[in-house]
């Protein structure tokens, strides 16, 4: 599969003078999509790249083949050979990644193999019957990816990974009034796939699901965030833990290491190895990704930070890209937690969420996928679509409790390749979280 | 490869294939980007191929997609189609209905006035090194950027009904921004916004005239980190056309894809508000609002002679008068809704599925100037350059904020604001329109990153738009 690779590294060897950093994979997918509890379609998808980025001095040229053949791939270096004396030098490059650890072998699955269409419809199926007698019908997507790749520079890193995440996510719809709840499944061992739990906790979320409708003012309430929202707003709050945006001053977290930023509560790591999420071997420019404390009982002591930017802000290296976030459990019940709220809000999932200013993490984004009053601590009716617009920093500054377990989370990066993640965490108790209006649907 | 795809397609015409298409696609792309005026990255990927071969069997669509077309890569895919479409076919409670369509043959060319692919690189570079210098940081600027994405697509479609299209276009995406930073807080401008890529090659970095507007990004971006910020909760406000594209998006082209009235789109890019029973009654927006979509017209970026799924081009009114007439279609949904295909169905390359899509999605022009709708406007704020978006599950409520407000006063803009941020209800804002500029103010706004669909596709699209005014809308208090 690599020959093109080491045909391409060999060509290189010929230019003494040159860097680089080479990689060849082969991605493929198996891509179940339903609606109206029925198949929506079944898509298999495949793309077999080589990359390279050349390096002269500090001038850098990089190109991308598709479906590498030796014609093509020297064609392209050829090009690039061409090119790369007449460019503008980049004076903060020194050099390609030098950390040649390996990391340690773990066991692989291919999940498009080992979960089957016929298994995946079957589950599907399943799950629709259960739903149906409630007159809701189930939406989402059933994936399967599967991945290679090896990855080669010029200061002798020769590495190879390989990954098959699964990202299953359900939404049961009332076919009348559309209340939706959601349910998911992620990771790379499908022998942690529960059906019955899954459906269990289904037909749960749809008892709630048949409350009244009703809508809510804007202001600020006491709320419980789902595991989804808390580990989607740290997300969103880790793109300011990246040196890259230290460099460019839009990171909230400029001048505030080892500051408690958070409550004690709060505790985010960085960790690539457990074995219930999608798991990474190696992060930026190909170093070892291993665990990385982020925030530590509030206090703020890492960027994530490759070679690159650890040149430039003088921050560590650790080659992390926070890819595998855990938000650390607290000491509460689920049940204590909706318990203690008065007057206010279960939040399930979060819809289009967009930075307003980067730096002072204020975002608007909205509630989807059931939303929830809660009332003398019950869930007592479920509320329409509403917006929030507030600060990350804020909401995290407002966590009261987090609920004593965590939950595997899948997220997908909808773009180019369908790269699936995972976090982990746990409920979590906000007190004054900012809706700013209603959307006045479902 | 036009005899490629013919052979293909003749391999798929037997009894047991109700319906099926084939795509090519040839890409080259090429990316540029500069940071804090140095060269951080260039690099290119030409003559990527891709394949897709979607196959009706069953009554249920299976589709397989490669960048490897070679004889064995094809048999493969032709199978794993088949198989995605009776295993699909099991889970499902009625069999797709897909009507048939006549055969349609077409070629087409564009041809930038200069070609980014085969223009000298040295001055390609040279020009944006000089850009690039012109804004890095100084005094308060503490970033600045400067990008340029090229792209060329040639594609062949053939369909089992004798349908074929051979096509090559050109899109081009060209960019520049800074920040500015007092240690506090941060503000940005960017030039030429949200929506300024185009059909069109390199020429758009001077029809954009990037080198006039380094100057001005620089001065606003500086001058808005001790800028008020809006302080009325209601607000008269004029839409430039740069953001206002992205008005007529988010509210109105997203809310009209059709295959989201049947939830197809709620696992990822959501639902829609609008019913099948509203069209012909729904008052979408006030009188003066006609929106369209025109596959028609290859200025903008959505020109097809046929989409991907055989229908030829067409305009078509979405909104007459205010009302709801019509919505983008693919082939089954026209179907299920009785009406004829609006020719929307489009993929972002072949080995992608095609999807209902927005192509040159525009609001019809009204009259008079920016100039004289500014002067017409008692008290309020012009809106333009896109910062933030956000709509909601249904496309019902939506909030956005503006790099930049300009406040009017008296018919006359009299400072800035910074980031701008309203927010409404979709229906109530498009019939709290009470003017829309002219011909003169008319333009597309075009974009490379419309997504939607999984796996995630992204769209090049166009919205052809002249700035509007919309009274008493909500803004968010700073």
């Amino acid at each position: 599969m690599y020959q093109q690779l080491i045909n391409l590294k060999d060509a290189l060897g010929t230019h003494p003078s040159l860097k680089y950093v080479i990689s060849q994979s082969h991605w493929e997918t198996d891509f179940l999509r339903f609606y109206q509890s029925q198949t929506n379609y079944n898509i298999s998808k495949e793309k077999h790249s080589l990359h390279c980025q050349l390096y002269k001095d500090k001038r850098s040229f990089g190109f991308e083949v598709d479906n590498p053949d030796e014609k093509k791939v020297m064609h392209a270096l050829e090009d690039a050979l061409k090119i790369i004396d007449k460019m503008p030098a980049d004076p903060d490059f020194v050099d390609v990644e030098d950390d040649a650890r390996l990391a340690e072998p773990r066991p692989f699955t291919n999940n498009i193999q080992r979960i089957g269409l016929k298994e995946k419809t079957e589950i599907l199926q399943s799950l629709a019957k259960s739903v149906a007698p409630h007159r809701f019908e189930l939406f989402g997507t059933f994936i399967c990816n599967n991945s290679r790749s090896r990855f080669m520079n010029s200061n002798g890193l020769d590495k190879d990974s390989q990954g098959s995440p699964i990202y299953f996510e359900v939404k049961a719809v009332n076919k009348e009034n559309q209340v939706t709840v959601l349910e998911t499944f992620g990771g790379e061992n499908f022998d942690f796939f529960d059906i019955e739990a899954m459906r269990e906790s289904l037909l749960f979320k749809i008892e709630n699901a048949k409350k009244p409708v009703v809508d809510v003012d804007a202001g600020k309430y006491e709320l419980i965030l789902a595991p989804r929202c808390v580990a989607e707003f740290v997300q969103y709050l880790s793109y300011g833990m990246n040196a890259a945006a230290l460099d460019r001053h839009s990171s909230y977290f400029e001048g505030l290491k080892d500051t408690q930023v958070f409550p004690e509560i709060i505790s985010i790591t960085d960790d690539p190895k457990d074995p219930q999420m999608v798991q990474a071997s190696y992060g930026d420019g190909g170093s070892l990704y291993e665990e990385l404390k982020l925030i530590d009982k509030g206090y703020f002591r890492a960027f994530t930070c490759g070679k690159y930017y650890h040149h430039k802000t003088g921050e560590p290296k650790n080659g992390n890209t926070a890819e595998c976030l855990k938000i650390a459990p607290g000491e509460h019940s689920l049940e204590e937690m909706i318990a203690s709220i008065k007057h206010g809000l279960y939040i399930s999932s979060l819809h289009y969420m967009n930075f307003i200013n980067m730096r002072d993490t204020s975002l608007t984004g909205l509630t989807r996928d059931g939303t929830f009053l809660i009332e003398d601590g019950k869930i007592t009716k479920v509320v329409n679509n509403l917006r929030f617009t507030e600060h990350i920093s804020e909401i995290l500054k407002n966590a009261t409790a987090l609920e004593n377990k965590v939950y595997t989370i899948p997220f997908s990066s909808n773009y180019n390749m369908f790269d699936i993640n995972t976090s982990k965490a746990p409920h979590a108790k906000i007190k004054e979280f900012f809706i700013s209006s209603s959307t006045k649907t479902i | 490869m036009e005899q490629k795809i013919k052979s293909i397609i003749a391999k798929l015409d037997s009894s047991d294939i109700t319906f099926a298409d084939v795509r090519i696609t040839i890409t080259d792309y090429e990316y540029i980007y500069f940071s804090n005026g140095n060269l951080r990255g260039m690099g290119s990927s030409l003559g990527s191929h891709a394949i897709g071969i979607r196959i009706l069997k069953d009554g249920c669509f299976g589709f397989a997609g490669s960048g490897d077309l070679s004889d064995s890569s094809i048999d493969k895919l032709i199978k794993r189609a088949k198989d995605n479409a009776t295993h699909g076919a099991a889970f499902q409670k009625k069999k797709l209905s897909f009507p048939a369509l006549g055969a349609t043959q077409g070629e087409y060319a564009f041809t930038p006035e200069i070609d980014p692919f085969t223009m000298d690189r040295e001055e390609k570079l040279d020009f944006l090194s000089r850009l690039a210098d012109s804004i890095k940081p100084q005094g308060k600027i503490v970033y600045s950027g400067v990008s340029a994405n090229f792209e060329k697509q040639e594609k062949y479609y053939a369909n089992t009904e004798g349908s074929y299209y051979h096509s090559v276009v050109y899109n081009s995406d060209p960019a520049m921004s800074v920040a500015a930073s007092d240690g506090n807080e941060m503000q940005s401008r960017t030039w030429p916004g949200h929506m300024g890529t185009g059909r069109a090659g390199f020429e758009l970095f001077y029809k954009h005239e990037f080198e006039k507007n380094t100057e001005r990004i620089i001065k606003e971006a500086t001058d808005l980190l001790s800028a008020p910020r809006v302080k009325d909760k209601k607000a008269d406000i004029i839409i430039g056309g740069g953001h206002l594209g992205l008005q007529l998006h988010e509210s109105i082209g997203h809310a009209t894809e059709a295959d989201r009235i049947f939830g197809q789109e709620i696992s990822y890019a959501g639902k829609t508000f609008v019913r099948p029973e509203m069209l012909g009654k729904f008052q979408y927006g006030s009188p003066i609002l006609n929106v369209y979509s025109d596959s028609t017209d290859p200025a903008g970026m959505g020109y097809h002679m046929l989409d991907d799924e055989g229908v030829p081009g067409k305009r078509i009114d979405i909104i007459k008068d205010g009302i709801l007439v019509n919505q983008q279609t693919s082939r089954h949904i026209a179907h299920l809704l009785g009406l004829e295909p609006s020719s929307n169905m489009k993929a972002s390359f072949a080995d992608d599925i095609p999807l209902v899509r927005m192509t040159n999605l525009c609001i019809a022009p009204g009259k008079g100037s920016l100039e004289e709708l500014i002067a017409s406007t008692e008290r309020g704020y012009f809106l333009d350059f896109t910062k933030t978006w956000s709509i909601d599950d249904n496309r019902n409520n939506f909030q956005f904020t503006t790099e930049i407000g300009y406040e009017i006063k008296d018919g006359r803009i009299v400072g800035i604001v910074k980031e701008p941020t309203y927010f409404g209800i979709t229906q109530d804002f498009w019939n709290a329109c009470d003017g829309i500029c002219g011909e003169e103010e008319w333009a597309y706004q075009s974009t490379f990153n419309c997504g939607k669909g999984e796996p995630g596709q992204v769209m090049r699209l166009s919205h052809g738009v002249a700035p509007a005014r919309f009274r008493a809308v909500d803004m968010l208090p700073g």
